[in-house]
This record gives structure tokens, C-alpha cells and sequence, in this order.
């Protein structure tokens, strides 16, 4: 067979690789397939016959107006206030949740807990309200609420997941329980509590506008983009998005480098795999 | 080492479990008894030889304290009982700490064990450099070869003064150099104590042969060609008695490879 034989002899040159099947592309030849999509996107954006869409440079200018006249700047860090406590909360409720399952007690609690994700979030906000008294505090415990159901229910599995070969390695150690816990529930899975809480960040990101808007009054970035819905500033709306967008890939990367820092054997697992 | 020459060091009572209704073991019974030469520092390596699926990892549990036979008795020297984290276990899988590199995993079981920070750190360094770690002493489980997992996992399981060590399977899975190295290495590791004592499971006929100073063959009755559940120890061998422990280049003689031909029929049988 030809293909075979390529494949043994001489490898196909630069770009052609990428139009083989499961292949790795050297860095090049990546940051060039790359930015062929980016190019063509903009073309996209730019020859796109309807015109709900604003051109670049107006969302740029929007942008510029946003920061300059409408405090863009504290109203993002508002938000960003607001996705800090939040998370602070979810992980200290989550991960104490998902290690405290090691007590066979505490099982069925986790358990309901980790059903509430099916209630949502928006039956949620009259009694929530009533328990906070709305305002900040409602909008932190609508997202520690958001965020934490889903996290327990996947660093619960997580923990349950745990084979038993490991505990049996710390047994045959001579650790105590509680060492066991330590080493094995807690840092053993480290690697894949910052993965879910990059998950949860994501989503928690993905949340904040909404919950933004159920009480508008201390601002926000969600509460900036229903006021400019109501005026009807498509550039404006999309130089949020731009803003909300680059910002959530600004916190993912983050949470991966924080990965890389915690569990530096994380990665070398995924790269040997 | 003060020791009493053929002192009882593990003495297994006709132990036995049955697992989801099916009888694994049947009565298994067998004793280590100490191995006195004089002026050679002589610990004991006993082989467990067995087909596969036979129940010698399910003996190793019990042996090492991590599951209770349904009858039967467990004793280690003087009669005391076995306690989990008293007995060594080197798993079939190699497992190790994946967070914690080489060195880390070496220590962490210095600290289990209370040893003080300076002689972990000691112990571990010495370790590190019998077992061709040292290279590689920052280096995390995902970094390095099977070989050297291998090697950390023992290593990690010899860390803490403890006397008896059972190692599952230590010899599959590896080519012919290198089996050649782990053997002498379970010799080597046993000969730093009079008093220590290698239980080797396997299914590797000649190794467990050349590396041990008693075989011992786990089977199952058979009725009529059919296997009757439960294992037991079929048949001991007692290489010392027969001439063929602690030699050099034993594997060459004529006694031994008639007793490997003698021991190869038998496992056939099981
Ligand atoms: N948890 C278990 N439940 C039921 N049967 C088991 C369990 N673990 C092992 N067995 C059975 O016990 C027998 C012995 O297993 P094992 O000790 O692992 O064999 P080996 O001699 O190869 O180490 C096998 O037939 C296996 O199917
Ligand atoms: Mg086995």
C-alpha cells in the first residue's frame, strides 16, 4: 500500500499533514492552520451579506466608549468580585463535600446535594431572596449554588472513583486512615479538582450575566449588557461579548496554569498517554 | 542478629476463603523457618508457585493483613499476629504515589513509619543508589520505565524497617536481562538480614527455583479431570536440603534442571 509506505519512508512534507488523518503538526505548520481559520473568519465577518452583526471596527469603538464613558472598567471588576467569591465558596463547599463521602454517613447527603443541579437556578431566586435579602449576597449564593451542585456531582465520582488498589498501598504502608485520606483522597485527586473547577469556572462565567441581571443594582457586566439590549447597541452588546469572551479564556488559562503549578504530574501523565 | 537457629518466622494454618460462593482457598498451610548459615548473613526467599487464577494474590492479602481468611491463622515470629502495615507488599501493578516523585515516595514511607526526617532522608538516598534511582530521584511515576517504577516500588516497600515482604508476580512481564537483575535484586534485598524473609509469587518455574530456598506449589485436586475448587500448597521443595540454595551458577547443574523437569510436570497436572 502506498499510504504505508509513506508512512515508513519519507514523511509528507509541512502542510499536507494537516489533510492526513491523526497526525501531529509541528508548531509552524499549527500557528499556520490557525491563522488560516482566523483570517477566514474575519473575511466571514466582514463579506457576511446580513447586517445584524456590527463590522470590527465598530465593536472596537464601541469598546473604546464603553471603557472611557460607561465605567467598563470597575463594572468588570464587579463582576470579577463577584466570580472570585463565588468560586472561593463553591470549592471550600464542594471539595469539603466530595471528601467527606470518604464517611459512608455523609453519603446520602452529598448525593442530594449533587441532585439539586436539576432544579436550576431561576425557581431558585424568590426564596433565595427572602434568605439573603437579595442583593450581593443573593447574587454570590445563586452562583456558589449554580456552581457547587455541578462540581460535587463530578469530584463525588471522582472520589468514588478512587480504585481500592490505592488505599491498599497506603494500608500495606502502615499510613492511618487520615493519612490515607490525605494522600490519597485529597492530593491523589488534586489533579482532578482543578480540572473541575476549571469546568465550574467556565460555567460559573457562563452564568454571571444571568445572575447579574436578576439584581441589577450593584451593576455588573450582566446588568451593562440588558441596559444596552434595552437601547438597542448591537456594537455595544458585542464588544461585551468580546470583553466576556476574552476574559473567560483569560480565567481558563489561568486555572490550567495553576494546574501545571499544583499537579506538575498531571500533565506529564497526559503527555505519556 | 541474634536469632534461634530454625526459629519460626511465618507460620500460615490452613487458611482458607471463599470469594462470591466460589472456594479459592482450601486450607493453605505453610511455615518459614529461619535460615541459619554461619558467617553469611543468610535471609530467606520463599516461592509461591502457581498456575494463574489460582488464589496467590488473594494469599498475599491475607498474608498481608488486608483481608481476613474466612479459617485459618496467620503468625509471624513468636506467634504474633500479623498487623496491616506490618508486612511489606510489592503489588503486581507497581503502585506509587503518582504526586509524589521518586524520592518523595521513598520518604513519605520513612515518615509513615516515624523514622526521624535525617534517617529517612539517609535511608532513602541509599536506596535510591542500590536501586539505580539516584538519576532519577526527582523524577515523577509518569516519568519513568516500567523497570524503575518497579525498582521505587520495592524500594518504597524496604524503606521501613520491616522484616517480611511479599512481592506479586515480580518476575512477569520482563525481558530476560532484566529478570535476571530483579532476581538477584529479591536475593540481594533478603541477605541484608538474617532475619528478613521474601515470600516471591510467580509462575516462572526456573526463577522461583534459582532465587528461593523453598518452592512451594499451590494447586487445586483434581476429580476425575475436573478441578475441584480450592487451592492448597500441592508440594514443597526444599532447595536447601537438596543442595541447590545460595550457588552461584546453580541453574547448569544436572540436579537442577532434573528437579525443574520433576516441578514442570507436576504445575502441568495443577
Ligand atoms: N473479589 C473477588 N471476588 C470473587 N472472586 C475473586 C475476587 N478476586 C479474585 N477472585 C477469584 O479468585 C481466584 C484467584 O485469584 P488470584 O488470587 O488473583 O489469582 P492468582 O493466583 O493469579 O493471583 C480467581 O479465580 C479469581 O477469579
Ligand atoms: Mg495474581
Amino acid at each position: 500500500m502506498p499510504e504505508a509506505k509513506a508512512t515508513k519512508t519519507g514523511r509528507p512534507p509541512g502542510i499536507a499533514l494537516a489533510f492526513l488523518p491523526n497526525r501531529v503538526l509541528s508548531r509552524t505548520t499549527a500557528a499556520i492552520v490557525i491563522a488560516f481559520w482566523v483570517v477566514a473568519t474575519l473575511i466571514l465577518w466582514v463579506a457576511l451579506p446580513w447586517k445584524t452583526l456590527p463590522t470590527p471596527l465598530e465593536i472596537w469603538r464601541a469598546l473604546g466608549t464603553m471603557w472611557w464613558t460607561r465605567g467598563l472598567g470597575p463594572e468588570l471588576f464587579t463582576t470579577l468580585k463577584l466570580i472570585a467569591s463565588a468560586t472561593f465558596f463553591t470549592v471550600v463547599v464542594s471539595l469539603s463535600l466530595s471528601y467527606v463521602t470518604v464517611l459512608p454517613f455523609f453519603r446520602p447527603l452529598v448525593e442530594g446535594v449533587s441532585k439539586l443541579r436539576f432544579l436550576g437556578l431561576t425557581g431558585l431566586v424568590f426564596p433565595f431572596t427572602l434568605m439573603t435579602g437579595g442583593g450581593y449576597a443573593l447574587k454570590v449564593v445563586l452562583l456558589t449554588f449554580g456552581m457547587a451542585t455541578f462540581f460535587v456531582t463530578a469530584m463525588a465520582q471522582n472520589v468514588a472513583e478512587i480504585p481500592r488498589s490505592e488505599f491498599d498501598h497506603m494500608r500495606v504502608l502502615g499510613a492511618g486512615e487520615v493519612r490515607i485520606v490525605w494522600e490519597v483522597v485529597v492530593r491523589g485527586t488534586l489533579d482532578k479538582a482543578v480540572d473541575c473547577l476549571r469546568q465550574n469556572v467556565a460555567m460559573g462565567w457562563a452564568m454571571i450575566t444571568m445572575v447579574e441581571g436578576i439584581s441589577r443594582a450593584e451593576g455588573g457586566i450582566g446588568a451593562l449588557i440588558l441596559d444596552e439590549n434595552k437601547h438597542f447597541l448591537l456594537a455595544e452588546v458585542y464588544a461585551l461579548l468580546l470583553v466576556i469572551l476574552v476574559v473567560g479564556l483569560a480565567m481558563d488559562y489561568a486555572m490550567g496554569v495553576l494546574g501545571n503549578v499544583l499537579c506538575p504530574h498531571a500533565r506529564l501523565g497526559r503527555i505519556a498517554r | 542478629m541474634t536469632s534461634i537457629a530454625g526459629e519460626v518466622l511465618l507460620d500460615v494454618s490452613k487458611v482458607s476463603q471463599t470469594l462470591g460462593g466460589t472456594k479459592i482457598l482450601a486450607g493453605v498451610s505453610f511455615q518459614i523457618i529461619d535460615r541459619v548459615r554461619a558467617d553469611v548473613v543468610t535471609g530467606q526467599v520463599v516461592a509461591l508457585l502457581g498456575p494463574s487464577g489460582v488464589g496467590k494474590t488473594r494469599l498475599l492479602r491475607i498474608l498481608a493483613g488486608l483481608d481476613a481468611p474466612d479459617a485459618g491463622t496467620v503468625r509471624g515470629k513468636d506467634g504474633v499476629e500479623l498487623l496491616q502495615g506490618s508486612v511489606g507488599f510489592v503489588f503486581q501493578d507497581y503502585p506509587l504515589l503518582r504526586h509524589r516523585t521518586v524520592r518523595s515516595n521513598l520518604e513519605l514511607a520513612g515518615r509513615i513509619a516515624g523514622m526521624a526526617p535525617a534517617d529517612t532522608v539517609k535511608r532513602a538516598d541509599r536506596l535510591m543508589e542500590t536501586f539505580q534511582l539516584a538519576e532519577r530521584a526527582d523524577f515523577y511515576p509518569a516519568q519513568l520505565s516500567g523497570g524503575q517504577r518497579q525498582r521505587d516500588a520495592i524500594a518504597q516497600q524496604i524503606m521501613q524497617p520491616r522484616q517480611l515482604l511479599l512481592m506479586d508476580e515480580p518476575f512477569s512481564g520482563l525481558d530476560p536481562a532484566a529478570l535476571a537483575k530483579v532476581a538477584s535484586l529479591v536475593v540481594e534485598v533478603a541477605n541484608l538480614d538474617d532475619l528478613n524473609t521474601i515470600v516471591v509469587v510467580t509462575h516462572d518455574i526456573r526463577t522461583a527455583m534459582v532465587v528461593s530456598d523453598t518452592v512451594h506449589m499451590l494447586g487445586r485436586d483434581r476429580s476425575g479431570g475436573k478441578i475441584v475448587p480450592g487451592a492448597r500448597v500441592k508440594e514443597s521443595y526444599d532447595m536447601v536440603e537438596r543442595g541447590l540454595a545460595w550457588r552461584r551458577g546453580v541453574e547448569q547443574s544436572q540436579d537442577f534442571l532434573e528437579l525443574e523437569r520433576e516441578i514442570s510436570a507436576k504445575f502441568q497436572e495443577l
